[in-house]
């Protein structure tokens, strides 16, 4: 029965060693490792979760790289159309300045010929007039010297003004 | 596979042949002491074992042991001397006083008296350092030594994954905390943490060093009953002084129907009773299992001793069988160890966690039994308890 009977003893020196063993690990112990291993554990969790943020921000620079890349290809794409649609036009410009251009000076040139034409045509029909008005009065100056012919003229002329009243 | 299939072959042939060998040499003239000593005392050297004296033996030498002090308060005051001074029944004298170890015929056998007038008397206190409180005291060292390795990596190591024992210290800690404390306390874990985790490492310790059979190991610590009624009683102050008014009113009030408290207060004698019952389920489940598995490691050591008696052949037999038996025992002590422990912890935490229980959690669970089956996480610890080990 001796087994069964506790030895005042060692329960003496059991609640002391115990309340020892508790005192320091309970003051240098245990918070120590609780705040350490819960220190840990959100360490790790801040990591997982930052390495899954970079791993979003990658896949989605690399989306923005692609999307930015296929823009610039559009807009190169677009910048050649524009340039190529500009070049046919100034060409185009240019050309139609140039045909206008030509035309005015045509139509310039046609005008100063056409005046110079009407010119050249005055002064021809003034000289021809001169040269018909000296040769009529010559040949009338001929014709006249008597006074009966110049009396027929009236004579004739009067009748044709009464006939045409 | 095969290597396991050549060890055991090895063994049973062996286990055959060693039995055989000494039963060709049986012709020779036996070993004249064994017959002259007689029969094994074995309940001597069990409760020897088991029990607890002044001074530490050591392995192959019955006549000397580690001395340890002697504190005893005799008739006349305070005497400290070493146990060397009274082993092999001898007596010494302090001053006036008078001591001696206690024979077997005496009703205080293996203690430490004073002869008073030729009378063997218990002094008043005995607070000598016998080999149990030594071992106690190794046991603290070692236990502050681990957890301290811990603190100290945490300290210094800042957030570095600790390593080897560190490691493995921390594992077990943590294995307790997130496994044991923390589903069943919940908010109110780490209020408790620490005396659980303590009293587990305590108790794992002391385990695990009554299984090593020499210096500083060998004694029979967490199966004497002194230490875990102290380890009980602990459980029990703080099961109750930290108790919520709803825990007491649950005792001397309990919700069931009123014939069961008046006239005769049945339910609030039994909630009563309950309250001793929990501590005393607590000293005698671990300081019995690990009483019995030393016991049976011990008996099966002497079976070889009890069988000398019928010739070699016997001997060499049993003694192969025996130490086969003792080593899967001792194996088995190794697991008991550390599941006694834990279920000393869990116990215990699962009394707190009943004095720490407030109306509210008792609402929960009729809900969430009205609901499904599940268990809820407070109960599930709560089913390894109602099987004795």
């Amino acid at each position: 029965m001796e087994l069964f009977t506790p030895d005042f003893g060692l329960v003496f020196w059991m609640f002391v060693s115990f309340a020892i063993l508790f005192f320091i690990l309970w003051k240098w112990g245990w918070p120590v490792i609780m705040k350490g291993v819960s220190d840990r554990a959100d360490l790790i969790d801040k990591g997982v979760e930052y390495a899954q943020n970079a791993k979003q921000q990658l896949d989605h620079a690399r989306e923005e790289a692609d999307k930015y890349i296929a823009d610039a290809r559009r807009q190169q794409a677009d910048m050649l159309r524009e340039a190529d649609r500009m070049k046919s036009q100034i060409i185009d410009e240019a050309r139609s300045a140039a045909q206008s251009e030509a035309k005015k000076v045509m139509d310039a040139a046609k005008v100063s010929i056409e005046q110079e034409r009407k010119q050249a045509e005055q002064q021809f029909r003034n000289e021809v007039s001169s040269f018909a008005l000296d040769i009529a009065q010559k040949v009338v100056r001929n014709q006249m010297k008597d006074e009966k012919a110049q009396e027929q003229l009236v004579s004739s002329l009067l009748d044709e003004m009464e006939k045409q009243n | 596979m095969k290597r396991n299939i050549f060890t055991s072959l090895l063994l049973a042939i062996v286990a055959i042949l060693l039995p055989l060998g000494a039963a060709a040499s049986e012709s020779h003239p036996a070993d004249s002491t064994e017959e002259k000593s007689g029969a094994v005392d074995a309940q001597g050297i069990i409760f020897e074992h088991l029990g607890d004296r002044y001074g530490w033996e050591v392995p192959f030498n019955h006549h000397k042991s580690i001395p340890l002090p002697v504190i005893v308060w005799g008739s006349d005051g305070l005497h400290v001397f070493s146990s060397a001074r009274v082993e092999h029944g001898a007596t010494y004298r302090d001053g006036n006083a008078e001591f001696k170890v206690a024979g077997k015929d005496s009703p205080y056998k293996g203690k430490v008296v004073e002869i008073i007038d030729g009378k063997e008397v218990k002094p008043t206190i005995d607070i000598s350092i016998t080999k149990n409180v030594c071992g106690v005291f190794i046991a603290v060292l070692l236990v502050i030594w681990a957890i301290m390795s811990v603190a100290r990596w945490h300290r210094t190591q800042g957030m570095k994954g600790p390593r080897k024992m560190t490691g493995a210290v921390e594992f077990v800690i943590l294995f307790i905390y997130d496994g044991v404390i923390k589903p069943t306390l919940k908010d109110k874990a780490n209020k408790f943490a620490p005396y659980l985790l303590t009293v587990f490492f305590f108790i794992l310790v002391m385990n695990l060093l009554g299984l090593i059979v020499i210096f500083p190991g060998g004694a029979n610590l967490t199966g004497n009953i002194a230490v875990t009624l102290v380890l009980a009683i602990i459980t029990f102050l703080i099961t109750n002084i930290f108790a919520t008014k709803h825990y007491w009113k649950e005792i001397f009030n309990p919700d069931v129907p009123w014939w069961l408290k008046w006239p005769l207060p049945i339910m609030p004698v039994i909630e009563i009773f309950g309250i001793f019952t929990k501590p005393a389920a607590l000293t005698v489940r671990l300081f019995a299992n690990m009483m019995g598995g030393h016991m049976i490691v011990i008996v099966l050591t002497l079976l070889i001793f009890i069988f000398a008696a019928m010739g070699p052949a016997v001997t060499g037999a049993t003694a192969v069988v025996s130490i086969i038996f003792s080593v899967f025992m001792l194996l088995i002590d190794v697991l008991v160890s550390f599941i006694q422990a834990y279920v000393f912890t869990m116990l215990s935490t699962l009394f707190i966690a009943l004095g720490q229980e407030d109306g509210h959690g008792e609402h929960k669970k009729d809900e969430a039994h009205g609901h499904d089956a599940a268990a809820t996480p407070a109960e599930a610890p709560k089913a390894p308890a109602t099987n004795p080990a």
